[in-house]
């Protein structure tokens, strides 16, 4: 790092409000593309920004605050399942109900991360885990939550169905535009930089007078909020849920595998993550669990061979970066 | 009486329970990696006994023996082609890799073997049981109970008693400084994982011989094993039986009145201890 | 030919350099010392000849093979062991387990661990205590013990009066003959100055990675070595 910022290559480097600004123009450019794209692409495009706001919430956690979770089904599931409940039961439109959604995870987060907290590393990743699991058995039990086959948006029987797609899709476009803004907008506000101190060396960070816990519980929080919205706009594209689905281990995966080729702790880099995990879908069809086995074994390799995944090592290698979340000056 | 019998077998449940955190502690206090693929390493194992039944027409109970033979191999090759080169402080690279492990082997099983629930038939042992102070007591869980007690002993004297066992010790203590006496940690290391998922393999195959299993059995069994070192205490072997017990307990009385709960009870009753007591049973009673 | 050669030798930590070129050699049978003050790369030398850090340029020779680039439970089976800086005793073994760790080098020689009991009785009345429970002195002896059970040509001694009582590091350092009666070479590395002369054959003097001063003990006196050591 130190080598690369006194070589006499010229360090690329976008200013924080110009990215603001190229921000909004995507916005509403985006926002504005229902009038010229089919319903299935908007389709597509929704489906892509719910996952990469996942990733992003997953990316949150792990690169800036340095905790792994493996249990982050737990918000998807809350999430979704705040959604349908509420929008069925209050029959308000669920596009007022995402926002129940939103603070729902955040209550949910807010509430077991005093009690994770007390574990470290690795224990913490596998307590959040054991909780997801509960939420997942405890959902699938209960009668009122519709038990394994789950609940239907009955909220959305008699609403016309192209606004409802074009609805949702702005959702996605605010929840996944809001997601680079979020983290951007933290790791460069004076929590940001306590959080990183903090996933650095946290005694350390205690000893210069930051308020470790603080730092970590408004991450946490931050981070179950956006997963939580981003799993229930993506429940609204099938209109149906159930424990096993909303609550599915493999989220966890998707997010990691996203998160990890990237490169953790990169906020751009789950961009690039999202578009190959969408692309190798397509290309893996249907060939069931491969898919799932290639993810893992990417995960594996990364770890080994290539930690700063794929937009990390470019940024590294060519000396640029668009979310810098580095605290300086342009040179 | 029906509730003290179950409680009983939910101590004998729990010994088990207690063999699986044993796996799981032991390669973590030797090499800080939390084996996140553990539940898999067990059932990987048990379709591994169950593959090799057809050739070994043994007993279930000594088919235990060369499946973790086969499973120590497993760790050791598992430990030195991937664990051993991120050996680093940051203990995230290691759990993201044990992690897809899991997620590799977890699929590969249900490639190999479907999703199909598949257990071990033990036979007779099944039904059989003796009645003792108008208790009835299986005898299928005081079997089970009896090998994990042995597995327990066998460990101890292991560590306390030989050579390799002072050996792997001082490579968990400083394994820095064991480099100056000749010893390539990286290899004692190897051992360790190999030892963890053998005795992985023995728990894997003795709940499979209770209860029905699939290639997603593995993540219960993590999250047992993983609650019981929570709830044990890191460096206690008497805290992993004692901490199994009380999930095995949980567990059994809970499904007496809500038989569909699976392991929730368990889960829940962990992460009230979690609430009331952050350091374990073991700490508590150093008190 | 010399026991050990080290030529030329320079060490890193990362991007900090700490050793600038040093040759340092120890013939067989001798005691060469190493004084310097703190951070002067005493104990990087170690680290780099037992193959701890392997950041390092120029070569270091023992008994005839090239040990720059082995692995450290290498070179120790090659016959070079440490008593390390701060005794590193294993805290989960007792006494007479930390002693019989030295073995794990299989080196054939006579050191045994009833002759070490004998180099040091005191340890055999505490041979089954906790090595975390007994005092800095009997560590140490502890930490000597075990280099000793690993049969080495060369013996390392770190600081070996780091933390202790002066009566307690006269009875150790009064056992250095009997282990040199042995046929072990030793190279000290010793923070005090008038004992790594009384003991010694040879010394260097390290200054900010370098050497600074080098020659037989006793011919130097007390402002050359001042001058050497601090560098004024």
């Amino acid at each position: 790092m130190a080598a690369e910022m006194m070589s006499s290559r010229r360090f690329f480097y976008v200013k924080p409000r110009s990215m603001l600004i190229v921000l909004l123009l995507l916005t509403a450019i985006l926002a504005a593309a229902p009038s010229w794209l089919s319903a299935g692409t908007l389709r597509q495009i929704s489906e892509f920004l719910f996952v990469f706001a996942m990733a992003e919430s997953w990316n949150l956690l792990a690169g800036f605050v340095g905790l792994i979770s493996l249990g982050h089904q737990g918000f998807v599931g809350i999430g979704a399942y705040s959604l349908f409940m509420i929008a069925n039961a209050s029959g308000i439109s669920p596009h007022f109900a995402m926002l129940f959604a939103l603070v729902i995870s955040a209550l949910a987060a807010a509430a077991i991360a005093p009690f994770l907290f007390r574990l470290r590393d690795a224990y913490f990743s596998i307590a959040i885990w054991v909780v997801a699991e509960i939420a997942r058995t405890a959902t699938a039990k209960s009668h009122w939550l519709g038990s394994s086959i789950g609940v239907v948006l009955e909220a959305t029987r008699h609403m016309d169905r192209t606004w409802l797609a074009i609805g949702i899709y702005w959702w996605a476009v605010g929840i996944g535009i809001g997601s680079i803004a979020l983290l951007f907008l933290l790791v460069r506000s004076r929590l940001g930089l306590a959080l990183m101190a903090v996933r650095d060396n946290d005694l350390t960070a205690a000893s210069v007078g930051i308020d470790v816990g603080r730092a970590r519980f408004i991450a946490f929080v931050l981070s179950g909020a956006l997963c939580g919205i981003a799993g229930a706009g993506y429940s609204m594209l099938s209109y149906h849920i159930d424990p096993n689905g909303a609550y599915d281990g493999n989220w966890v995966v998707v997010m990691l595998f996203i998160t990890i080729i990237g490169g953790i702790g990169t906020i751009e880099g789950p961009i690039i993550g999202t578009a190959i995990y969408f692309g190798l879908r397509e290309e893996m069809g249907d060939i069931g669990n491969w898919y799932l086995i290639l993810m893992g074994s990417v995960a594996v390799i990364a770890m080994i061979a290539m930690r700063r995944g794929i937009w990390g090592t470019l940024t590294r290698k060519f000396a640029f970066e668009l979310f810098s979340v580095r605290r300086l000056p342009p040179l | 009486m029906t509730v003290l019998q179950t409680i009983i077998n939910g101590l004998f449940l729990g010994a088990l329970y207690g063999l699986f955190g044993l796996g799981l502690a032991f390669a973590f206090g030797i090499m800080r990696i939390v084996n996140v693929a553990q539940g898999e390493f067990m059932v990987l194992a048990t379709y591994i006994g169950l593959m090799l039944m057809p050739w070994l027409p043994v007993h279930p109970l000594v088919l235990i023996i060369p499946v973790a033979l086969i499973a120590f191999g497993f760790g050791y090759a598992v430990q030195g082609s991937i664990l051993n080169r991120v050996l680093d402080k940051d203990p995230m690279p290691s759990l993201l890799i044990t992690f897809g492990i899991s997620i590799v082997l977890r699929n590969l099983m249900v490639q190999v073997w479907s999703a199909d629930f598949r257990s071990i038939n033990i036979g007779k042992l099944k039904f059989m049981g003796f009645d003792v102070l108008g208790l009835r007591i299986g005898l299928l869980p005081l079997v089970i109970f009896g090998t994990v007690i042995l597995l327990f002993v066998a460990l101890y004297l292991l560590m306390t008693q030989t050579r390799f066992g002072r050996l792997i010790r001082a490579t968990a203590d400083d394994y820095e400084t064991i480099q100056f006496f000749g010893v390539d940690y990286r290899r004692v290391y190897c051992v360790a994982m190999g030892i963890s998922a053998a005795l992985s393999a023995a728990a894997g195959m003795l709940i499979a011989m209770r209860s029905a299993f699939n290639p997603f059995s593995g993540v219960d069994r993590l999250l047992i094993s993983f609650e019981v070192v929570i709830i044990g205490g890191l460096g206690s072997l008497w805290g992993m039986i004692v901490g199994g017990m009380v999930l095995g307990v949980a567990q059994l009385v809970s499904l007496q009145y809500d038989p569909n709960a699976g392991l929730m009870y368990a889960h829940i009753v962990f992460f009230l201890i979690l609430m009331v007591m952050p350091s374990g049973i073991s700490a508590w009673r150093r008190r | 030919m010399p026991l050990l050669e080290v030529d030329n030798l320079q060490v890193f930590y990362g991007d900090f350099q700490a050793l600038f070129g040093v040759s340092v050699k120890v013939d067989k049978g001798e005691t060469v010392s190493i004084i310097g003050a703190n951070g002067a790369g005493k104990s990087t030398l170690l680290r780099a000849i037992t193959g701890i850090n392997r950041e390092k340029t120029g070569r270091i020779q023992f008994d005839s093979a090239d040990i720059t680039a082995m692995r450290a439970h290498l070179i120790a089976r090659c016959g070079i062991s440490i008593v390390p800086e701060g005794r590193r005793l294993f805290p989960s073994l007792s006494v007479e387990d930390n002693l019989l760790t030295g073995t794990a080098t299989a080196r054939a020689g006579e050191w045994t661990l009833d002759k070490v009991y004998d180099l040091f009785p005191m340890l055999r009345a505490i041979r089954a205590h906790p090595s975390a429970r007994i005092s800095g002195g009997q560590q140490q002896m502890v930490a000597i013990g075990r280099a000793l059970l690993a049969n080495p040509l060369l013996l390392l001694c770190d600081e070996l009066s780091l933390g202790l009582a002066p009566k307690v590091i006269n009875d150790i350092y009064a056992q250095f003959d009997h282990i040199r009666e042995r046929g072990v070479s030793i190279l000290l590395v010793e923070q005090d100055v008038m004992r790594a002369i009384a003991a010694s054959d040879r010394i260097y003097c390290f200054l900010e990675g370098r050497v600074s001063l080098q020659g037989i003990a006793k011919n130097f006196g007390v402002d050359e070595i001042s001058r050497a050591y601090f560098g004024t």
